[in-house]
């Protein structure tokens, strides 16, 4: 039976909402600290090189610079792997990419930094470092760098082979693994229809508003507080600790506001150097980023090669699938290929799977997550494939998905079996929702015009959540929690506690605190906020719940067994007469019986994973080639709706991204391997002039497990935007585009090819 | 960005009298939405900059008797929003509308906008020291040149003029008035723009101590339309614009016009184009052979080749938008 709910489900504001919309939010930029001094970062201006030496004498003369800090500041670190909140990363690798050592493997890579009593002093000081470079030819493209032939990034990066490191000779291929499912032989010989293609997708940012940020006080003593702009100040804690070798009880990690992230703040880059300066100076440090920087020094989502094979029977169910996997992992091993691979064919039940994925470097930024890390990449593949077999057979493209879609009990080619999970429901929704049912009007327009439909999955995660809920005296509860709230979960966290206790939103006040101020959390990621820092909200109301009960039991000197909790007032089951609310018995445990404070931690089980699919009407100029988006639909399963506001801000954000990715935005690499477009005006993110408004639509399949049903909602939205809008193109064009962005240029071509 | 010395004089005389006669040292400065991005880059290093903000007698658009006078420092938002010139020329007010966003309009000048610098990315790019700058070769021949001349016959260096209002001022016969340090001339705005093609050479004729003062263009019952193909709908330069004028008469088109944007290093006269379309009915026929006789002698460079069909598609559109047919592209 569905649950009844007072709160969840609800729209209350934000509890941030105020401070953000009058400017008042702290974050990164904003702080001033006393004798602060102010960091810049030299990048390397070469793709590969091999740095001869860093002369910085003349910098250090210049008047107000007061340190110089390069890798031979930071301690060796072996070939050790930590994991850091973010899957498992080489220090050595993550090291070199906070400041060089030896060789620079991308342009934009941090080589030295400095500090100086003022910005323009420091900028002005960082031309004055001399760094000699050997420079070496570059590789930017993932199949050159797979070659035999192509120049290797590093001399100790060796190819692991199916679980084998082949130490024979160093290759720009890091990984390659397969996942086996069936005999896709034997599959593709039941085959009526088989469809192989082939795809590229460009390198693309995150594109967040706010750069990366950090101030680093480090005192006499060994302890360090660093403010940063996160999405985990537990990973920022973790991997200064590493990289810095010091004690994570000597540093305190505060998580200023964060303005956007998805993915890419994760990782560090500017805090261990600010820290390092500190240290040198005495004095706090601060750095910021400018665009430049973080287009060309901060990871991106890799560039990648893929082709995708599909076998469908004469009935329209696949019966084999085969996939190749190339995600550049740019300049240290360790793209988002493990997730790709397992997203490739992770919304339908085949029954014959081969999947080989590489992970292989090139001379760009080391690449970082970016929503739903590798799915994107790999559905506008297998999607458009997938498209192509329904118009073979001429099936519906969603009575296929209802035929083959994935559901409890289906084994993925990876190896899980699906729980519960949503995704037919996503499927029968899109085709009951009154934009499929519509026929897409033909002669509305002068130009031809195209629906297209893909599906996407993205796992979701559990991880370590920790909170603690302090009841006040006014009958409000304050609420602290480690979670970064990057698109409304301070209020989606807080909700969960409220309807725990039977009390409003608005008397729930939470907030973000620092490492030394509430328990290890994890990043803010995976889409797990709501569902794991929701879920330990909920376990510390149980905890604030039985303490108020034992309170209530001593007031009216009664056994605990008499007493019970219902919706936020406390009654005696023996006597209707004795009852009281939670606010009541706040205000009077203030005076007798002591205050409550609740507490919980969680490391809950993975959600069953998230589905959605998506509905696109498009528009080409075939003139131009420009394609225009004109309804836009998103169907999603988010298991329960806690905020539904946030929930349609996380689907329509996701699929704007995904829009972004689809048609406009890549990384422009010269000969030289230099990125040509680092700036918002030469990188094309939509804006809100080239988008329609995206009509998310919400299904709850409740998770079993969770409190409330919770899924996550954060990642799955950009997964289906490229292959549906490219299926879309098909219907208006008649040409299938295989390379992203799928830009003018590229669409006039391939219309002028087709004729 | 380089410290500077920064002057704030209050005419024009006393403007140009700060300048020096070498282009670099220092610099003139309007809005700025230009000049501090590239100073912030590293690619302009002025150690004098004169701001024309105190300059009065810069602003101001007035629309009299013969002409319309527009000074050089009125706003791009300014000229967008004018009735009276949205009225006379559409084609300005359009491609002034057009421009990067709200901030970017708010601040930015029309002297400014003339001779605002080429965005291309190997000029911008603070390392690369090409034949603009004081290096020998321009690397957008052989390189990344997507978005770069398509009329390249001839060219040292194949920028595309970055100016979206100059197109249509050319083709309403526009001309600038300039104050040098002997007093003011005036320059029709066709031959106001060069192609650079040598170290430290700028995209326009004036010298390093001439400024902009205002631009005149005269008053015609003109017809007038300005098209430009997009990628974005704001915060993006066109691929290709093509700026149309011509008078109507009962023999068709006269004396058209046709000025093609971001196919050249400098804003491009397409004769063919006007040869095409003079004496017919503009229609979507004849409007579209007058688009590929603009496209005809175009030479792209290795990557830009999809910007000739845009040619055709920008000059057809502005044939039709400027005789008011049906806008057969749009809904
Ligand atoms: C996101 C974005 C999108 C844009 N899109 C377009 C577009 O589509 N079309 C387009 O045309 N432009 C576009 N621009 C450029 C914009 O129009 C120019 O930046 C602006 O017009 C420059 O004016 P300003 O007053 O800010 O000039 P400044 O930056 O102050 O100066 C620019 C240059 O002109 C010189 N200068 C200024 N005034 C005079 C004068 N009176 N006499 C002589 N020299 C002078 C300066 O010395 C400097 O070299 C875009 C810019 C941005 C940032």
């Amino acid at each position: 039976m569905a649950q009844v709910f007072q709160v969840i489900g609800t729209r209350p504001i934000r509890h941030d909402g105020l401070d953000k919309v009058t400017g008042r939010a702290q974050y990164g930029a904003d702080i001033q600290l006393s004798g602060m001094l102010h960091g810049r970062v030299l990048r390397s201006s070469h793709a590969h090189a091999r740095i001869k030496s860093i002369d910085a004498s003349a910098a250090l003369k210049v008047p107000g610079v007061e340190a110089v800090a390069t890798a031979a500041d930071l301690p060796e670190s072996g070939d050790r792997i930590a994991h850091l909140g973010e899957g498992a990363v080489n220090l050595r690798h993550l090291s070199s990419n906070c400041l060089a050592r030896g060789k620079v493997h991308y342009k934009g890579q941090a080589v030295a930094a400095l500090a100086a009593t003022n910005p323009h002093i420091a900028e002005e000081a960082l031309a004055l470092i001399k760094v000699d470079y050997e420079p070496l030819p570059p590789v930017m493209d993932v199949r050159e760098a797979m070659k035999d032939s192509a120049p290797k990034l590093h001399a100790d990066v060796f190819t692991e082979e199916m679980g084998q490191l082949k130490k024979d000779k160093p290759s720009n291929v890091a990984k390659h693994f397969q996942f086996k499912l069936g005999d896709v032989h034997k599959g593709f010989a039941q085959a009526a229809v088989t469809v192989e293609r082939e795809f590229h997708t460009a390198t693309v940012h995150q594109g967040y508003i706010e750069p990366h940020n950090a101030t680093a006080m480090f005192n006499p003593d060994g302890n360090v507080t660093i403010w940063c702009s996160t999405q985990g100040a537990f990973t920022v804690r973790a991997q200064v600790s590493e990289l810095l070798q010091i004690p994570v009880s000597r540093i305190k990690v505060v998580p200023l506001e964060i303005g956007g992230g998805f993915g890419g703040k994760i990782r560090v880059y500017l805090e261990p150097v600010a820290a390092v300066l500190s240290k040198k100076t005495g004095k706090p440090v601060k750095i910021l980023m400018d665009r430049a920087a973080v287009f060309e020094g901060t990871g991106p989502t890799p560039g990648s090669y893929i082709r995708v094979k599909l076998g469908a029977d004469k009935t329209g169910k696949l019966v084999a699938g085969e996939a190749y996997l190339a995600y550049e992992a740019g300049a240290f091993p360790g793209s988002p290929i493990g997730p790709g691979a397992m997203c490739i064919f992770a919304c339908y039940d085949i029954p014959n799977v081969l999947i080989d994925g590489f992970d292989v470097c090139v001379n760009k930024p080391a690449t970082a997550a970016y929503r739903a890390p590798g799915a994107t990449n790999a559905a506008f593949a297998s999607e458009t494939v997938v498209d192509e077999i329904c118009r073979q057979l001429k099936i519906d493209p969603l009575e296929f998905r209802l035929k083959n879609g994935a559901k409890e009990g289906t084994r993925r080619a990876d190896g899980p079996i699906y729980p519960r999970i949503g995704m037919i429901e996503t499927v029968e929704a899109a085709k009951k929702h009154p934009h499929y049912v519509a026929p897409l009007a033909p002669g509305s327009s002068p130009f031809p015009r195209g629906r297209g439909v893909a599906s996407g999955f993205w796992f979701n995660i559990g991880l370590k959540s920790s909170v603690t809920a302090s009841v006040n005296n006014d009958g409000t509860v304050s609420l602290v929690e480690g979670s970064t709230d990057i698109g409304g979960t301070r209020v989606s966290v807080a909700m969960q506690l409220a309807e725990a206790l039977g009390i409003r939103a608005e008397d729930v006040r939470p907030v973000v605190a620092d490492t030394d101020s509430v328990g290890y959390t994890d990043v803010t990621g995976g889409s797990r906020v709501t569902y794991a820092t929701g879920w330990a909200a909920y376990e510390a109301a149980q905890d604030i719940k039985w303490q108020m009960l034992e309170k209530a039991a001593q007031l009216w000197k009664t056994d605990l067994d008499n007493v019970v909790y219902d919706k936020g007032v406390i009654r005696a089951k023996d006597d209707p007469a004795k009852k009281i609310t939670f606010k009541e018995l706040a205000e009077k445990i203030q005076h007798k019986g002591g205050i409550v404070v609740g507490r919980a931690t969680v490391d809950p089980p993975w959600p069953g994973g998230a589905f959605a699919t998506h509905i696109v009407d498009v528009e080409v100029d075939p003139d131009t080639g420009k394609v225009s988006i004109l309804r836009y639909t998103a169907v999603q399963d988010c298991g329960k709706a806690i905020h539904p506001s946030y929930v349609e801000g996380q689907i329509q954000g996701g699929a704007v991204q995904g829009i972004g990715w689809a048609l406009n935005e890549e990384y422009a690499y010269n000969a030289k391997g230099e990125m040509t477009n680092a700036s918002f005006l030469d990188y094309r993110m939509p804006t809100s002039l080239d988008l329609p408004m995206i009509d998310a639509v919400i299904v709850e399949v409740p998770d079993p497990k969770h409190p409330y049903g919770v899924r996550g909602v954060g990642e799955v939205p950009i997964v289906p935007p490229p292959a549906a809008i490219a299926n879309a193109i098909y219907a208006a064009v008649g040409v299938r585009m295989n390379e992203l962005p799928m830009s003018p240029g590229r669409v006039v071509k391939a219309l002028a090819a087709k004729k | 960005m380089k410290n500077f010395t920064y002057f704030r004089p209050t005419t024009p005389e006393q403007a140009v009298a700060l300048l020096e006669n070498r282009w670099g040292n220092t610099e003139l400065l309007a809005g700025g939405t230009d000049l501090h991005d590239l100073q912030k880059e590293y690619v302009a290093q002025p150690a004098r900059v004169v701001s024309l903000s105190g300059v009065n007698a810069l602003a101001g658009i007035r629309v009299e008797e013969k002409s319309v006078r527009i000074g050089a420092g009125a706003k791009l938002a300014d000229i967008a929003n004018h009735a009276e010139l949205k009225r006379l020329f559409p084609s300005l007010t359009d491609a002034a509308d057009q421009i990067g966003g709200p901030q970017i309009r708010n601040m930015g000048t029309l002297g400014g906008n003339l001779c605002q610098r080429n965005r291309c990315w190997y000029f911008r790019d603070e390392h690369t020291n090409c034949l603009l700058k004081t290096g020998q070769r321009c690397f957008a021949l052989d390189g990344e040149n997507k978005y770069h001349a398509i009329f390249s016959q001839g060219h040292r260096c194949v920028i595309v003029n970055p100016s979206t209002l100059a197109p249509a001022l050319i083709a309403l016969g526009a001309s600038a008035v300039v104050q040098g340090p002997n007093g003011r001339r005036t320059i029709e705005l066709g031959r106001f723009f060069r192609a650079p093609g040598a170290n430290n050479e700028r995209e326009h004729v004036l010298e390093a101590n001439d400024m902009v003062v205002e631009v005149t263009i005269p008053r015609s019952n003109l017809a007038n339309a300005s098209y430009e193909v997009r990628h974005k709908q704001a915060y993006d330069w066109p691929l290709v614009q093509a700026a149309v004028s011509f008078e109507r008469g009962d023999g068709g088109v006269r004396n058209p016009r046709v000025v093609l944007g971001h196919v050249a290093p400098t804003p491009h006269v397409a004769e063919a184009a006007a040869r095409s379309i003079t004496g017919q009915a503009v229609s979507e026929a004849t409007a579209g052979a007058a688009g590929r006789a603009a496209a005809q002698d175009a030479k792209p460079l290795s990557q830009n080749g999809y910007k000739v069909k845009l040619v055709e598609v920008a000059v057809k559109r502005a044939l039709i938008i400027a005789a008011g047919q049906k806008r057969y592209w749009e809904v």
